[in-house]
């Protein structure tokens, strides 16, 4: 599965950095260009997921779950391939379901800034990916320098955690909150 | 209202992952003696290495830094009355500064197939001293044809078959300066790895300076020869004491111990008793006396090319090649609180990572030219879990791929040392996973909410 893991990542990350690219003309011009940018937008972020989705299935098999998780680097890029998948689905259901108002006012620079996190997290976890295949390069040593060595595994401590747990569910209020007030 | 809402979404987004980034890797790895576990501060360490011989004799001489330097493994010392044991093993450095400094190398002739590939990792079968899962009885490194199942440490092979593999010479010769207990009579322990690690055959070059009847000393210093009967606690822990003073207890050059010569608190004897080894054992010799000198030990070793002993020791020949791997202990630390090297190559008088130069003389005149190697700190990895589904490269140790060919000294530490808590790292890394999607579903929650009520607006 290894091969054809390879061969089907190529597709998302190509179709995310687009995106990325889309929604920074877009953020930035209304204008044709913008706009084509936009009609296009959709069709990149869906087709985006749904290869990445398959890259990802491919990915988790090409060792079994004991390998997997054992491994500090396969940890690392199940965690940020996990993480890439679920920022560009999310991007992907976002302008779905709003269409062109996603560009309004403050919630263009959110999309910006969704797609600016999401790309940083796609080069590491194709970095992570060239590691675990012994292709290094010196992305890995930049990230070092931002504060991960990437030969140890990503994780949080338990107090991370619940922050993030707690953040997680005041998100989700402000979320029923607003809706509230727009039905009231 | 609604942007108000978003930005204080998005700050709440940006806010978590920044404590995400700046916390991660923190609250499990820690020291913990109850398992075993205690990681040094520095995870890699330098050796530099060169290497000559003549027509007789091979030559190594090894550099590495050392804060102070560990010329006593255990010393007794007397306080009210009774004579204290100091320098006891212990995870980790110990806290008084006992335990001896050494170097050790691993030399093999092609013999053991795995070496080359793989170092001194084949040696760490399941159960080792030391390991948090450690047997019952003291098991020491073991080649794995030694056994008759891989990870089965009790599970040995007959004895014939035990014979047949050392005629074949399938064993590594374990060259081991002591700087406690081989240094001051001018030898490296000769020993081997096979079964398990043992002593070459003859005698070793220390033996226990307590008795345990009495509960004292056997011998003491010699006050005509050593200028005292006993050194001082003080310089001894404080790593103070010269070495080119009288600081071992030679045989010979020792007394009876009497307990009635006005011992005082603080007064502190080696707990070993030294004679050169014989026989086998007493093959490597140390060039000059290993030294210590402004942070660093130069050590330089020699041994017959051929010492007569094939069962014991890899006969060495002139544009031979050869595997070595090389240890260190420092830091007052013992058994696998050490700092390993990865195989290299050894050529004599050919292009190799380390080239043995080709002399006519009767010893090196060295030069400034050395091989580096990088040790490093190597955790809790053995032999069958790298064979294992736990370890992602055992297909490519099963086609015989170098480890050299895949990881480096810098990233084995850190695999190392996450293999001591492999089952905690395991569960948090998973639940930051499950906890950065649940943030992100929850902040695209916020966010459709924060758009869907400016279009109702």
């Amino acid at each position: 599965m290894a091969a054809y893991h390879v061969v089907m990542i190529h597709f998302p990350i190509a179709l995310w950095m687009v995106s990325a690219l889309a929604i920074l003309i877009r953020a930035l011009s209304a204008g044709p260009l913008g706009q084509a940018m936009d009609r296009a937008l959709p069709v990149f972020l869906v087709l985006g997921a749904l290869f990445g989705a398959v890259a990802f299935l491919l990915g988790i098999s090409i060792w079994p779950w004991e390998t997997l998780s054992s491994t500090p680097m396969g940890r690392n890029h199940m965690l940020t391939a996990s993480w890439s998948l679920t920022y560009f689905t999310l991007l992907a259901v976002i302008r779905l379901v709003h269409g062109d108002r996603i560009w309004e006012g403050l919630s263009r620079w959110v999309m910006v800034l969704l797609a600016g996190i999401g790309v940083a997290l796609v080069g590491i976890t194709g970095t992570l990916g060239g590691h675990l295949v012994g292709n290094y390069t010196e992305v890995g040593q930049f990230v070092r320098i931002l504060g991960w060595e990437i030969y140890t595994t990503y994780y949080v401590p338990n107090l991370t955690l619940l922050i993030i747990a707690a953040v997680s569910v005041v998100l989700v209020g402000i979320a029923f909150v607003g809706r509230g007030r727009a039905n009231a | 209202m609604t942007n108000s809402r978003l930005l204080g979404a998005t700050a709440l987004f940006c806010g978590a992952l920044l404590v995400a980034w700046f916390t991660h890797g923190t609250g499990i790895v820690k020291n913990d003696p109850e398992r075993s576990i205690s990681i040094p501060d520095r995870l890699t360490v330098p050796l530099q290495v060169q290497a000559a011989y003549n027509d007789t004799t091979m030559f190594f001489r090894y550099r590495w830094p050392s804060d102070r330097p560990g010329i006593f493994h255990d010393v007794v010392r007397y306080e009210d009355g009774k004579w204290i044991t100091e320098g006891n093993a212990m995870p980790g450095s110990n806290p008084a500064g006992m335990h001896e400094d050494r170097v050790a190398m691993m030399l093999d002739d092609g013999s053991v197939p795995e070496f080359s590939r793989y170092g001194g990792y084949i040696a760490i079968g399941a159960g080792l001293a030391g390991l948090t899962e450690q047997a019952p009885e003291e098991v020491t490194k073991y080649l794995p044809m030694t056994r008759n199942q891989l990870g089965k440490w009790d599970d040995k092979a007959p004895d014939e078959t035990q014979a047949n593999l050392r005629a074949a010479g399938y064993f590594l010769d374990l060259w081991h300066w002591r700087g406690g207990r081989s240094n001051p009579v001018g030898q490296a322990d000769d020993q081997n790895v096979g079964t398990g690690r043992d002593g070459d055959e003859g005698t070793g070059s220390y033996s226990s300076n307590w008795d345990g009847d009495l509960k004292q000393p056997k011998v003491m210093f010699d006050v005509a020869t050593a200028g005292y009967k006993a050194l001082n606690w003080e310089e001894v822990s404080g790593g103070k004491v010269s070495q080119d003073s009288v600081y071992a207890l030679i045989e010979g050059a020792t007394v009876p111990f009497d307990p009635n010569a006005g011992w005082k608190n603080g007064d502190v004897l080696p707990r070993r008793i030294l004679k050169p080894a014989t026989g086998s054992r007493g093959d490597i010799g140390v060039v000059g006396q290993g030294r210590w000198t402004d942070g660093y030990w130069d050590v330089t070793l020699s041994r017959a090319l051929d010492t007569g002993h094939p069962l014991d020791d890899k006969i060495l020949h002139d544009h031979g090649t050869y595997d070595v791997a090389f240890a260190i202990h420092r830091d007052a630390t013992g058994g696998r609180w050490h700092y390993v090297s990865l195989p290299q190559s050894l050529g004599l008088a050919h292009q190799a990572d380390i080239m043995a130069t080709r002399i006519t003389g009767a010893q090196p005149e060295w030069s400034d030219t050395w091989s580096d190697v990088t040790l490093f700190y190597p955790g809790q990895v053995t032999w069958p879990m790298l064979n294992s589904a736990a370890h992602a490269g055992a297909a490519s140790i099963a086609k015989g791929v170098p480890v050299k060919f895949r990881h480096s000294p810098e990233q084995l530490t850190h695999y190392g040392i996450e293999r001591e808590f492999k089952d905690e790292i395991r569960r948090q890394w998973l639940l930051t996973l499950l906890a950065g999607v649940a943030l992100i579903i929850a902040f695209g929650v916020a966010l459709n909410a924060s758009i869907a009520s400016r279009k109702g607006a």
